[in-house]
């Protein structure tokens, strides 16, 4: 009896202990975050203003604003997610219900945008370099830095849409089929939005990829800081510029931490639209049936 | 969904197509590629051109020396940006300098050295005095901070030490000069080499690092500009043929005195044309 009561006693303070473990590190990891918010909120706060957010930049980049660099940066992400979002949900769609999961052919789709997970973004950059910029001869420009994002958000957007819709409860596609619903009112008025959270949750992480790309930007949208008059104009990209303010212009730190603060509320501001969106729409479709 | 999402989407088609029948707006453009050094200066002087020759657009783009000959060379680029002077095996293209920079030795502020000979340096880069007190400093692990390969930085300083890459033992190696700065200001036994224009800059604000001066000539800004300090280098807009049309006015224009204030606050040295 003593022995149980001993042994009860050790696993509660094991229990307690793994808890505490727990706490600190999930602690830690918000700490992350939290640091690299200060130090840019202490580093840029000062720089921030309307005129910052408006203005062209002067001086290299250390003095005016970000306000090309910002409509080129939507730009890019518009261009990119017209292209890969519709690709990416009907290749998902494909994928996941017009497919067996053993077949061969989905496998050989699924290892290749494995494979194109995989690749590292200068490689992204230097293709659409080559093909884009100078194969279609699209030059440096917005079109061809958002084609290029397109290719690299392919594997992230079909994966989780995919692993959405699978997750989905067979229940419903057998419902449906009784229900005497075709297969594509299925997909649409059903599965579609039943998986809109996890679709939302490929689009953010999409989102979060495409707007904080460097490498492959460089050489496909370019460097020109001026407002872009067209999609065929070359337009530099935010995380562009702030790699250039911190790593290339001397004394472009401030404006670098100041542009790296409006980049990080932008994808916050993003993050929660999105979410909303897909909730939004997903009550719309399934609860008020 | 449809009714809503098919107007967004008409909306979005409608604004992206609106946007490529602008393309060509501009009715003349010229586009320079190259060293990101050289980049940002020449970037204001395009600036200014546009201001003054409304209906040209110049884009400016980056990637490095080596690129803005490849691209010169292919067409792909009108003007490309070297900051460097060419080698024999690229005399087919002309070039024009547009402005000067110099090349300065580096330590932490708090180290007491302040000046190196040419063979010291060359000892430490290749791994033959690997403590500060050999060269009488204090007695701690030297840190070698050497340039990524293709930096127009690099090759000048293997040039003026007659050293080959191979031969250097570095620790860090680094790309663009306030990464370097950055390098040295968080080690205090580090040393490198950066751009005299950025280095002095970054001295002014409080940056702690020193610039050494080399064979006896302080590294400055008026060194440079009297020609004395031998590590310089010009920075140069190259063309494939001999310039003619908008590539010859906006070459002429960046070398006139018009642009000496922009090649001042880039920290650069202007050249003189005579």
């Amino acid at each position: 009896m003593l022995e149980v009561i001993t042994m009860d006693k050790w696993q509660s303070y094991r229990d307690r202990f793994i808890q505490l473990l727990i706490y600190c590190l999930v602690l830690l990891v918000s700490a992350v975050f939290v640091w690299i918010l200060f130090d840019l909120i202490k580093g840029g706060w000062s720089h921030l203003s309307w005129e910052f957010l408006t203005q062209s930049p002067f001086d290299a980049g250390r003095s005016g604003g970000i306000g090309p660099i910002l409509i080129s940066t939507l730009l890019i992400l518009l261009v990119a997610l017209i292209t890969a979002l519709p690709l990416a949900w009907t290749t998902a769609a494909l994928l996941a219900e017009y497919v067996p999961v053993t077949s061969q052919f989905g496998k050989t789709i699924r290892f290749s945008l494995q494979v194109l997970a995989g690749v590292p973004s200068i490689v992204f950059g230097l293709f659409g370099n080559a093909f884009f910029s100078i194969y279609l001869g699209l030059g440096f420009s917005i079109l061809s830095g958002g084609l290029t994002l397109a290719c690299m958000l392919l594997p992230i957007l079909v994966s989780t849409a995919e692993a959405g819709l699978r997750a989905v409860p067979q229940s419903y596609r057998l419902s449906a089929a009784a229900l005497g619903m075709s297969r594509t009112a299925t997909l649409i008025q059903l599965l579609l939005p039943a998986a809109a959270p996890t679709l939302a949750a490929g689009l953010l992480l999409g989102i979060g990829r495409a707007v904080a790309e460097t490498a492959a930007l460089l050489f496909t949208s370019g460097y020109v800081d001026r407002m872009p008059d067209s999609l065929l104009d070359s337009g530099r990209a935010l995380a562009l510029h702030i790699f250039d303010l911190a790593m290339n212009v001397p004394g472009g730190d401030t404006p670098a931490y100041a542009s790296a603060l409006v980049l990080v509320v932008l994808l916050l501001c993003i993050n929660i639209l999105a979410m909303k969106l897909a909730y939004g729409l997903q009550r719309r479709r399934i609860m008020s049936l | 969904m449809s009714k809503n999402s098919l107007f967004i989407g008409l909306l979005c088609f409608a604004i992206s197509s609106s946007w490529f029948s602008g393309a060509n707006a501009a009715s003349q453009r010229l586009i320079l590629t190259g060293s990101s050094t050289v980049a940002p200066l020449v970037g204001e002087i395009a600036r200014q051109y546009e201001s003054m020759h409304p209906g040209v657009r110049i884009d400016v783009q980056t990637g490095g020396s080596s690129r803005g000959i490849n691209d010169t060379r292919n067409g792909v680029a009108d003007i490309g940006m070297v900051s460097r002077a060419l080698k024999p095996t690229e005399k087919d293209l002309q070039a024009f300098a547009i402005a000067l920079d110099g090349i300065s030795m580096i330590v932490h502020a708090n180290n007491p050295i302040t000046a190196l000979s040419k063979q010291q340096i060359a000892d430490i880069f290749t791994g033959k005095i690997i403590n500060w007190k050999t060269v009488g400093g204090v007695d701690a692990r030297i840190t070698v901070v050497n340039k990524a390969e293709g930096r127009s930085t690099l090759e000048l300083f293997l040039q003026y030490f007659q050293l080959r890459n191979s031969q250097i033992k570095p620790h860090i190696i680094i790309g663009d000069n306030p990464q370097g700065i950055k390098t040295i200001t968080g080690n205090p036994h580090a040393i490198g080499y950066v751009s005299i224009g950025a280095a002095e800059y970054e001295t002014k604000r409080g940056a702690p690092i020193r610039l050494l001066a080399l064979d006896g000539i302080d590294a400055s800004i008026e060194n440079l500009h009297t020609g004395v300090f031998p590590l310089s280098r010009p920075l140069n807009l190259v063309t494939a043929k001999i310039p003619r049309g908008l590539t010859q006015s906006f070459i002429i224009f960046a070398r006139s005195q018009q642009v000496r204030p922009l090649v001042k606050a880039q920290y650069f040295v202007p050249v003189r044309v005579d």
